[in-house]
Formats: structure tokens, C-alpha cells, sequence
């Protein structure tokens, strides 16, 4: 579970998050939407201690992260898979070695690491990709990289910033239902995506953020 | 019982995991030196001539070294005796100065011999015999034993002072200071340039380690998102300065030993010449490993605090 309780965040005289309470419940789908600047972004990195609110909050089952202290950060960030819009792959090593960076930062044995990897690609349909450079790969697939990347370590969290931006509609729906399947299996997703024909044909809650400030929640 | 295999199992494989995650940073590292053979050719060059220097400077000291103590006290100790004092009288000295322990050997300089050997080297011997008596007294040359240190000199000194008879001794001393002052500006001058050929390598790598960290901004700031913790980031970036370091240190130690080989020929026959039995000293293995082992330190502590300056700029924008 995700709570952000009266969260405000401030650069110079401007406020990118305003007084924002907000509950994410566990095994949750939730899509987090707004204009450009309307504080999504703000929103992320503060739930993953990139960046600390200027007040209030944020707990993460039940545990307030004002209070973790920045040598525990990393084992913090590690319960969250994390999408990225640009997919952010490394270039210089396999789809296999991308993918199986997590493991290797939490120092998983290499059976068990390419176990792992190969699990994770199976599921985004890539496994056949394994030793390919992404750099070969179409967007798609380089997107669904980056989400076994995400998924490999079997996150609590998985949270995606705008991971359909670069794709057609056809694509965008293959990466919601992804989505959606992790979800099936008990991870708490939480998206941020501007597309709001796709998100309005799925059947999930829709909080919407406009200047900062909590605009509206559509129920799932 | 089964826990505490469980334990033992899970803190193996801690260990285990730190040791892979430290192989594969320095292997990764490595390939991405060999990858640009002429680029990290030149970082070692520049780490090798900043070491390579000073190095050769201590060598050269340390080949003086077994040289001074010859050089470094007077072999004598002048002493003139009263004008009064006959000969008899100073033969008796050189008797009695010739049992001490501290002394190693006498000679008696009559005062006839002197006047002789002044009017020789001075061209006054026309004018030394027109006078009625000689002015010189005797003297007595001492020999003091090794080693002779300036505690053990001064109080040969003392003691010969105060014997009767004794008019002065003279011990030249303000050349053995010139030598002591000259050899104390020649090791500063040699550390300050030191310092400074070693700073410039430090900050040839510095220089050259946040090019190759920013190189791998994506990766780090990817690395950073996922849970990557300090120490795992900065890994690889430890590795590479470790290897332009030591790698500069290997270089370094060549070139001292390929610099001993080529001017040990005409020192050698120069040592010769001087009619000592001193041979050039070779780097050994001594030099070439301290020169690893300072340029791998310099390395990785320079690394160290490049990355680290590089992270907390990265967490300030």
C-alpha cells in the first residue's frame, strides 16, 4: 500500500505537488494522469526517494519514508520495478545482461540469475531475443525489455512513467495488458500515462492531477 | 541445525555474490580499457613519466647515499700547538693523542716542514728565510675513528682543546655545513618536484576518470533508479582507475630500470675514475613494486574521489 498524506513539493516559488493525499491500495492497478507539468513526474520521483517532499509524507505499507535514511535508499528502491518512457536500456550489453541487472545488483547466483531472466523474457514474448543487442530492436520490444528488466526481481511495486509514449495504439494496448497481468498476479501497479483513450477502455481507478493538486479520481 | 546451515548457506553466498559482483566490475572494466588501446596507452604514459620522475630522483639518492659518509665529515682534525712548545714536547702529544680510542691516527707537522711547504705553495720562499725565527708552530694532523659523527667530532674537539699545549683546533666546519645545506636543498628540491610530477598525475587521472564516468551517465542514472547502491555503481569506476594507476606503475618501473641500464655504463666508470668500488644500484624489485603499488593507490583513491564528486553533483541537479 501506497499513501501520500498532504504532500507538497516546491522549487524556487512553484509548486509541482500541492498538499496531495492519495492511497494506492496493495494489489492495485491505478493510472495516474494529467497534463504535461501537472505533477506526475514529481509524484514518482518522490515515491522513489529521488526526491524528497518539501512536507507531509508518503508511507509504503504502512512505513514512513521520511525516515529511511539514504544508506537504506537502494534497498528501498529495489521493492519497485521501474518502466521508463525512453525504456532507458544500456546499449554496450545483451537484452539477457539488461534484463538481468537487478539480479546482479542484489547479488543472485548466475543459475539462478538466468533462471530468472529467462522467465521474465518468456513473459514479454522476447525470450528468442535473449543474446540480441536492443539497440536491434523495435521500440516495442525494446519497451517490453525494459519491463522484464522491471519485473525480473519480482518488485512489490511496479510503477511505469508514460512507458506507451513512443507507441502506436496497437503496441501501447500489448504494454497496458502486460500490465495487466502483472497485476493478475499480485503486483501493485501504478502508471503514468497521458494516453486517456486507452487507460478510459481499461477497467481501472484514474487519478488525475492538475497543477499539483488531486483534479478527480475515476473508481475502477 | 537446519537454520544455522540456512545461515551459514545465505552468508556464503553473500560473500559469493560480493566476489562475482567485483569480477565482472573488473573485467568490464578492463575490456573497455583494451577497447581504446591508444587512448589508455596515453593515461599510463602520463601516469609512468609523473612516476617515473621522482623515482628516479630517489634512485639517485639512494646511489649518492653509500657515497657521502666518505664525503660527509673531515678525515682530519688540525690542531696547533703553542708557539712555545718544542719539539720534544709535541712529539709527546702525538704519543699521547695516539692512544686514545677515538682517534685513529696522528701526524706530526714540524714547524721547519710547514714553513718549507707554505713558502712552496705560496712562492714566499725568498722571503720566509729573511726572517730570524719561524712563526709557524708545530701542528699535529688527527685521524679521528669512524664512524664520525658531529656529536663524536665535537667532543674529539673538546677533548684535544683541553689538553696543555694546545693553541686551537681547526676543524673545517663551514664546508661541512655548505655540503649538508647543499644536499638538504637537493632533497627538498627533489620532493617539491615530486609532489608535484605526482600531483599532475593525480590530476591527469582525475581528469581523464570523470570523462570515462560521464561516459556512463545513462547507465548510472539507470543503475541509480533500480536500486543500484553506491558501492556497486562506483565499482567499475574503482577498477579503471585501478588499472590506470597500476598500469602507470608498471610503465613507471620500466622506464627506471631501462634508465639504470643505459647510464649505469659511463657511472660505473665514473665510480671507477673516483677509485671507488661503487657500482650503479639497480631499481631492483623494490622500486618497480612501490611504483605499482602508489600508482594503483593513487588510482583508486583518485577514482574514488572523482565518482564520489561526480554522484553528489548528479544528486544535485
Amino acid at each position: 500500500m501506497i499513501e501520500f498524506e498532504r504532500v507538497s513539493r516546491r522549487f524556487g516559488d512553484q509548486d509541482a505537488l500541492r498538499n496531495l493525499s492519495l492511497t494506492i491500495e496493495q494489489g492495485e492497478m491505478a493510472f495516474l494522469t494529467g497534463h504535461s507539468g501537472a505533477g506526475k513526474s514529481t509524484l514518482l520521483r518522490l515515491l522513489l526517494l529521488l526526491d524528497r517532499p518539501s512536507s507531509g509524507d508518503i508511507r509504503v505499507n504502512g512505513e514512513p519514508t521520511s525516515k529511511i535514511r539514504s544508506r537504506m535508499v537502494p534497498r528501498y528502491r529495489r521493492r519497485f520495478g521501474v518502466v521508463f518512457q525512453d525504456h532507458r536500456l544500456l546499449f554496450d550489453r545483451s537484452v539477457h545482461d539488461n534484463v538481468a541487472l537487478p539480479l546482479v545488483m542484489a547479488g543472485f547466483s548466475p543459475t539462478d540469475t538466468a533462471r530468472r531472466v529467462r522467465a521474465a523474457l518468456d513473459k514479454v514474448g522476447l525470450l528468442y531475443h535473449e543474446q540480441a543487442n536492443p539497440a536491434v530492436l523495435s521500440g516495442g520490444e525494446q519497451q517490453r525489455v525494459g519491463i522484464a528488466r522491471a519485473v525480473v526481481a519480482r518488485p512489490e511495486f511496479l510503477i511505469a512513467d508514460e512507458p506507451t509514449g513512443n507507441l502506436d495504439p496497437q503496441l501501447s494496448s500489448e504494454i497496458m495488458s502486460l500490465f495487466e497481468a502483472f497485476n493478475q498476479v499480485g503486483v501493485t501497479v501504478l502508471v503514468a500515462t497521458h494516453d486517456l483513450p486507452l487507460i478510459s477502455r481499461l477497467r481501472h481507478r484514474i487519478i488525475t492531477l492538475h497543477e499539483g493538486r488531486l483534479a478527480g479520481v475515476r473508481a475502477q | 541445525m537446519s537454520s544455522s546451515s540456512r545461515q551459514t548457506r545465505e552468508g556464503w553466498s553473500r560473500i559469493a555474490a560480493w566476489r562475482s559482483q567485483h569480477r565482472s566490475a573488473a573485467t568490464s572494466s578492463w575490456q573497455k580499457l583494451i577497447a581504446r588501446p591508444v587512448a589508455t596507452g596515453m593515461v599510463w604514459l602520463v601516469v609512468a613519466i609523473s612516476l617515473a620522475l621522482p623515482g628516479a630522483m630517489l634512485l639517485t639518492l639512494d646511489n649518492l647515499r653509500p657515497l657521502i659518509p666518505d664525503l660527509e665529515r673531515p678525515a682530519q682534525v688540525s690542531v696547533m700547538l703553542d708557539g712555545e712548545l718544542d719539539l720534544e714536547q709535541a712529539e709527546a702529544l702525538q704519543r699521547e693523542l695516539g692512544t686514545w680510542d677515538t682517534v685513529e691516527d696522528v701526524t706530526l707537522v714540524r714547524r721547519d716542514e710547514a714553513l718549507v711547504v707554505f713558502g712552496e705553495q705560496t712562492g714566499l720562499s725568498g722571503l720566509l728565510t729573511s726572517l730570524d725565527h719561524n712563526p709557524l708552530p708545530h701542528a699535529l694532523l688527527v685521524s679521528p675513528t669512524a664512524p664520525r659523527t658531529n656529536t663524536a667530532l665535537s667532543q674529539l674537539v673538546k677533548a684535544i682543546d683541553g689538553l696543555s699545549g694546545v693553541d686551537r683546533v681547526i676543524v673545517d666546519s663551514q664546508w661541512m655545513s655548505r655540503l649538508d645545506q647543499a644536499l638538504l636543498a637537493t632533497e627538498r628540491w627533489g620532493l617539491a618536484l615530486g609532489a608535484a610530477m605526482v600531483l599532475g598525475a593525480i590530476l591527469a587521472l582525475a581528469n581523464t576518470l570523470h570523462f570515462a564516468i560521464d561516459a556512463r551517465r545513462e547507465e548510472i542514472l539507470v543503475v541509480r533508479v533500480i536500486g543500484g547502491s553506491p558501492g556497486f555503481i562506483r565499482r567499475p569506476f574503482l577498477y579503471t582507475g585501478l588499472y590506470f594507476g597500476a598500469g602507470g606503475g608498471v610503465l613507471a618501473g620500466l622506464m627506471l630500470w631501462v634508465l639504470s641500464l643505459w647510464i649505469a655504463g659511463p657511472v660505473n666508470a665514473l665510480f671507477a675514475l673516483y677509485g671507488s668500488p661503487g657500482q650503479i644500484q639497480s631499481p631492483g624489485v623494490g622500486y618497480p613494486s612501490a611504483l605499482i603499488a602508489l600508482g594503483a593507490g593513487l588510482g583508486w583513491l583518485t577514482s574514488w574521489t572523482a565518482s564520489a564528486r561526480y554522484f553528489s553533483r548528479l544528486d544535485a541537479s
